[in-house]
């Protein structure tokens, strides 16, 4: 099976988040850029599919700047992907997600994808929409919330479940088509040193972006502009509760949720 | 400006969801008096839907009566969207922030060559032209404003962001719509199952109102029960730490977390949970949050309104049987 997945460049967890001078987005300098938790899970998800399936190829693609695109990619490689694609980035407007993925989806004509996987959503955006954009260029189906995949070698299709306000839904889906994953793998492998040295070294496929806004001509146009990028007020640290027993603690801070939070009636 | 706006309706056991609700009261507003806003509707027996529709104030609805798109992607529904958005003259299409509407936005930034966005919490229209929104990001320990520009804008708004329209009790008057072929390779899937959410019977965890979540703290398995016994008096979502579910003492579904849910709830009560950065960032953005920790220096304390020190395993306890107290519910 051909597995594509695509990787997002992310600022770390830890990050201190502070907005640029013009205040319009993220101040990015000094930042450190990893992988978005699920895309790391994806990756994790196609290893294990590929070990599932002999004959699998992994590849993976990232839309993005230097040097952070080109470090994730790395970081996928030592993980044990197959081969990557860096789709590089204009300096603005690169944020827009149907830029996003419209530029994704003219390079995955290059890169063979049977099933092409995603993460959920980004830890940073959060848009949670570039996946099922790209599906809608490729004019195949996506599914997304999916965890539980499998593919059963009989008929060459996929069964996966999907965590939806419905309910667990479980599915069956031919090849091809895009998976947005949300499967929490709590201990996705590491890379071992080896390969990280490794990795340094295998080839990076780039897609400059004069190419990519040259074919796809208006449609690489953002059709969003970033205004502000704010930090909520920080929150002041918790009202903490005195009491002399486990019942009174109970009445007050059920007391204070009614009347003060009023958040249950 | 006479903005035509288009709500796309989902339901639940033959219902309008609260998030199509949610969605209403958006394009209501948006509309303006002298705007209109049109209904959406895909799938079989969409009479009760079209009914519930006017109640809300919607009184021209686009139906594509297909049984094949009652258990179908968004990309098979995203055709008939598309054709009822440009045959009413659309300028803005507004879905509720369910799984199902956030994949939708995503086939519109293509199909319909719309800006878009998820997950929004206010939308008002900018001057310059287009439409302004306002989004949590980083798990909601930011905010960024978009101004979506155009004549074709697709948006999810979030759940809980904003409230349901107060009944009206127009008739609403079902448009039907034959629609455009819908591309095999969109209708290729099955839906084979659907089960109840979760292993408990609480509502969805990143649909929920209250959520509470247990951590380590609990100490094994059995501990855990606590949690949920809380949850069940208040008809909150259960949710746990990575801790837990690393354990084996709840699935990874109840993970809340970068590598798990990130909700948002009005209420957000952590149990034994010490407040990981990796946990923040996915429960952030609740509305009120309430720790229950034995260790009064656990960083959860700092993003917490309410904290209560204490051993969880005389508090939780306490904490279920006033709850059940107050909202008169037998003595669990
Ligand atoms: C890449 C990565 C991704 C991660 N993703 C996630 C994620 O999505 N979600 C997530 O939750 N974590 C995630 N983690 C793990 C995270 O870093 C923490 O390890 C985890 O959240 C800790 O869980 P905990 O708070 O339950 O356990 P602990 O940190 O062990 O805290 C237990 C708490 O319970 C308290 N306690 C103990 N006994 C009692 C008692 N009797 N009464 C009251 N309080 C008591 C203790 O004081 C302590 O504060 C991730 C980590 C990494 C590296
Ligand atoms: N710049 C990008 N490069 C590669 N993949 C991306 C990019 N942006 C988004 N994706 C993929 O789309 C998923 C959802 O992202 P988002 O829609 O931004 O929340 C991510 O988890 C990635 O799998």
């Amino acid at each position: 099976m051909e597995i594509a997945v695509l990787i997002k460049p992310v600022p770390e967890a830890e990050t201190r988040l502070r907005a640029r001078t013009d205040g319009t987005q993220l101040d990015a300098e000094g930042v450190k850029f990893v992988l978005a938790g699920y895309d790391e899970s994806a990756i994790e998800q196609a290893l294990l599919l590929r070990e599932a399936t002999p004959g699998s190829k992994v590849r993976a693609l990232a839309f993005g700047p230097a040097p952070r695109t080109e470090e994730v990619l790395r970081a996928a490689l030592a993980l044990g992907v197959d081969e990557v694609t860096w789709v590089e980035s204009p300096a603005e407007g690169a944020d827009d997600p149907g830029v996003v993925a419209r530029a994704l989806a003219f390079a995955l004509a290059r890169v063979p994808h049977e099933l092409l996987l995603g993460g959920k959503q980004a830890g940073d955006d959060e848009e949670g929409l570039v996946t099922a954009a790209i599906a809608e260029s490729l004019g195949i189906a996506d599914f997304g919330s999916v965890v539980n995949l499998r593919v059963d070698s009989a008929s060459g299709s996929l069964t996966f479940q999907r965590a939806t306000e419905e309910g667990v839904e479980s599915w069956t889906a031919p090849l091809p088509c895009a998976i947005a994953l949300q499967q929490a793998w709590n201990d996705p492998r590491t890379a071992k040193l080896p390969n990280i040295l490794k990795s340094r070294k295998m080839p990076i496929a780039k897609i400059p972006w004069a190419e990519v806004s040259a074919a796809l001509g208006e449609a690489a146009r953002p059709r969003s502009v970033a205004e502000r990028f704010e930090l909520p007020p920080a929150r002041t640290g918790a009202k903490m509760i005195e009491y002399k027993s486990p019942e009174e603690a109970a009445e007050t801070i059920v007391r204070l949720l009614r009347e003060e939070a009023k958040v249950f009636p | 400006m006479t903005p035509s706006i288009l709500v796309v309706g989902e339901r639940l056991s033959g219902h309008l969801t609260s998030a199509t609700r949610e969605a209403v009261g958006v394009a209501l507003a948006l509309a303006g008096p002298e705007g209109s806003v049109v209904g959406f509707l895909a799938g079989s027996s969409l009479d009760r839907s079209v009914t519930e529709f006017g109640e809300l104030g919607v009184t021209r609805i686009r139906t594509r009566e297909d049984p094949r798109l009652d258990a179908a992607g968004a990309g098979a529904i995203a055709v008939s969207v598309v054709a009822s958005a440009e045959a009413v003259s659309a300028s803005v299409i507004v879905t509720g922030g369910t799984e199902f509407g956030r994949d939708l936005t995503g086939r519109l930034a293509v199909r319909w060559s719309a800006a878009v966005a998820n997950g929004v919490t206010e939308a008002t229209w900018a001057d310059a032209g287009g439409l302004r929104v306002l989004r949590p990001v980083y798990g909601g320990r930011a905010t960024e404003t978009r101004r979506l520009t155009g004549s074709r804008i697709a948006i999810a708004i979030r759940p809980h962001a904003f409230a349901e329209p107060t009944a009206g009790a127009a008739v609403a008057i079902a448009e039907p719509d034959a629609g455009p072929e819908i591309p095999d390779p969109l209708l290729a899937a099955r839906r084979t199952e659907v089960a109840a959410a979760g292993v408990s019977a609480g509502p969805a965890l990143s649909d929920a109102s209250i959520v509470v979540s247990g951590g380590r703290g609990v100490r094994d398995a059995n501990g855990f029960r606590l949690v949920e016994a809380l949850a069940d008096s208040l008809g909150a979502a259960v949710g746990a730490s990575r801790a837990v579910t690393d354990a084996g003492w709840r699935p990874s579904s109840f993970q809340v977390g970068q590598t798990g849910k990130a909700v948002s709830p009005q209420l957000y009560i952590a149990v034994g949970i010490s407040g990981a950065i990796q946990h923040i960032v996915g429960m952030v953005s609740s509305r009120v949050i309430v720790a229950v920790n034995n260790d009064s220096s656990a960083p959860i304390f700092r993003v917490a309104d309410y904290g209560i020190v204490g051993d969880l395993f005389q508090i939780v306890p306490a904490l279920t049987k006033e709850i059940r107290r107050v909202r008169g519910l037998p003595a669990g």
